[in-house]
């Protein structure tokens, strides 16, 4: 038995000091595969992050601490379009994931042709980003858009859309609207799918009806798709930039000057690079606190989980 | 049993269908129009009439003029591209993949983290001060500008780790027996069980690229750079501004990516469901 342990023990030893040794070599092996991957991750994503923490407590070079930040609070073009961008994302992530989980409800409750529906959704989000900005701005023109024309034919009166302060922000909605909506509820469908059927059918023998099994049982389940998507979406929205630079440059009359868009012209119209730095910082700030409540409510228990 | 079974299928098509062809609608109309001759585009408008979005008299003319307008050099940047960020991309991120997959080396979950954070950060938050690095580089202005942020992309690792942490060791183990050292396990064993995966990863990298319009805002000014978004955008902001052309455009973006991911993205949910069966 003693003769048994100590041969163990030693083929233990002989292991770890062969593992360390192949260990040395993985490291050398996997530096090789990582490098280039890694060099053009640190470059063009690492980098810049570290760069532009450090601009945004700096001035024409000098260190100015919390200057850039303290300008930018007490400025009220920043803090309105702040507003602007919170009033944009509270109407714009609803309407989007309530739309998507819809569409994904009636393609994952077997609607005849589901592909058909899925693949045609999704054709929006193959044009460019920037050339739908384009194609909407035509179809928003108050004279002969076809959006008003679509409005006369039902009998409603001409709508001013994009150039008009309380309608602008209205009209870039329902552009991303259209680009996003197919592409979100591609994975709402597949969070769909994943739910196990005998759940659903447990439920409806339990005499839970349609909406009731939704509430309590399909959405709880699919949460995990739910929130990807709804803090993905968010995301988006927050960066948006392309529909204001092309359609609206922030008017009228600063009705749609979204934060993204605000830094990018303090950094090239204004030429402030280290306030626009100062404001970089703050979207990132945002936009990682949203991804830490997103891997929260993944991480979530919840009643009925399946791994 | 089977009769309220019929009228859900009922009511789910109806519900699908209504929604495609409110977000079709627009389609439809921009693809007709592209392919109308400039004094027909507001034609049918006031009134409303469905020729709006029914072909009548069918012309090329517009994509002609596009092409007279150097919009073919345009078209071509994009595609190139994107076709080279694609080529490198797959190759850098699926070894990067590997490594983190098939490879026990210390610091392998520090390196893990790293890409996570890499991909946390959205690339337009740090656009700005990256071009401001280019510039003072003197790398702007240059295709190599427009491709290298595209190359690396950390989700495209991420998903590729996902799904090569699934190969079975065995494989790996059997191949290593026959004295196949890394590369070849590489090369021979996990790309060819993950074609799926790569075809995912080189769609997001692709559509990366596509869609790119701040970056190469940023970094180019010099017209044969210009890529197609940034090409069809300045079009609108010209006062000579032609409707069809513009449509042309927009209708040529739409469908290579169309022609090229379509059937691609199919064959991936279908490949990702199976994984998920088993």
């Amino acid at each position: 038995m003693s003769t048994l342990a100590s041969d163990r023990r030693s083929a233990r030893i002989a292991r770890t000091a062969g593992e360390r040794a192949r260990r040395r070599k993985n490291l050398r092996a996997a530096t090789l595969f990582l490098l280039p991957a890694l060099s053009f991750l640190v470059v063009f994503r690492l980098a810049p992050i570290v760069i532009v923490v450090r601009d945004s407590f700096r001035a024409t070079g000098e260190w100015v601490g919390l200057e850039n930040f303290r300008f930018l609070f007490e400025s009220g073009v920043f803090r309105e379009s702040l507003l602007v961008t919170l009033r944009f994302n509270l109407i714009v992530n609803p309407l989007q994931v309530t739309i998507a989980i819809v569409l994904a409800l009636a393609i994952a409750d077997g609607a005849r042709r589901a592909g058909l529906w899925q693949t045609l959704n999704l054709l929006p989000i193959a044009v460019p980003l920037a050339v739908s900005a384009v194609v909407w701005g035509v179809a928003f023109r108050p004279d002969d858009g076809i959006v008003n024309a679509v409005l006369a034919a039902v009998g409603l009166p001409d709508q001013p859309w994009l150039t008009s302060p309380d309608q602008a922000l209205m009209a870039i909605i329902i552009l991303a609207s259209w680009v996003g909506v197919g592409y979100w509820s591609l994975f709402l469908v597949a969070g769909l799918h994943q739910i196990t059927p005998s759940v659903v059918e447990a439920a409806a023998l339990d005499g839970a009806g349609y909406w009731r099994t939704l509430r309590s049982v399909r959405l709880p389940l699919m949460r995990r798709a739910l929130a990807f998507v709804l803090v993905a979406d968010t995301v988006v929205n927050l960066l948006l930039f392309a529909p204001i630079q092309i359609l609206t440059r922030g008017g009228p009359e600063g009705s749609t000057n979204v934060a993204m868009f605000d830094a990018y012209r303090t950094a090239f119209v204004f030429d402030d690079l280290a306030l626009a730095a100062a404001q970089t910082v703050l979207l990132i700030a945002v936009v990682l606190l949203i991804v830490a409540v997103q891997f929260r409510l993944l991480n979530a228990p919840s009643v009925g989980d399946e791994s | 049993m089977s009769s309220s079974n019929r009228t859900r299928t009922l009511v789910a098509t109806l519900v699908a269908a209504s929604i495609t062809l409110l977000f079709m609608l627009p389609m439809l109309w921009l693809v007709v129009s592209a392919f109308r001759p400039q004094a027909d585009i507001f034609r049918y408008l006031s009134p409303l009439s469905f020729e709006a979005i029914v072909p009548t008299r069918v012309t090329l003319d517009n994509f002609a003029a596009l092409f007279e307008k150097s919009f073919g050099r345009a078209l071509f940047n994009s595609v190139f591209v994107a076709a080279v960020a694609v080529a490198i991309g797959l190759f850098v991120n699926s070894l990067a993949a590997f490594a983190l997959s098939a490879i026990e080396f210390p610091g392998r979950r520090i390196v893990f983290v790293v890409v996570v954070v890499s991909f946390l950060v959205p690339f337009e938050s740090i656009a700005i001060p990256l071009s401001d690095t280019v510039r003072s580089i003197g790398l702007d202005n240059g295709y190599p500008a427009l491709i290298a942020p595209g190359v690396a992309n950390g989700f495209a690792i991420f998903l590729l780790r996902q799904f090569f942490l699934a190969v079975p060791w065995e494989l790996a183990d059997a191949a290593r027996l026959d004295g196949a050292n890394l590369w070849q396990i590489y090369r021979h064993v996990y790309l060819p069980l993950n074609k799926a995966p790569m075809i995912g990863a080189g769609i997001m990298i692709f559509i990366f690229q596509w869609q790119a319009y701040l970056w190469p805002l940023l970094v180019t000014n010099s017209p044969q750079l210009e890529v197609a978004p940034v090409a069809l955008a300045k079009l609108i902001g010209q006062f000579d501004f032609d409707a069809g052309q513009m449509f042309a455009g927009a209708v040529l973006l739409a469908i290579i990516p169309a022609l090229v991911i379509l059937p691609l993205q199919r064959h991936f949910t279908r490949s990702v469901a199976r994984t998920g069966n088993k």
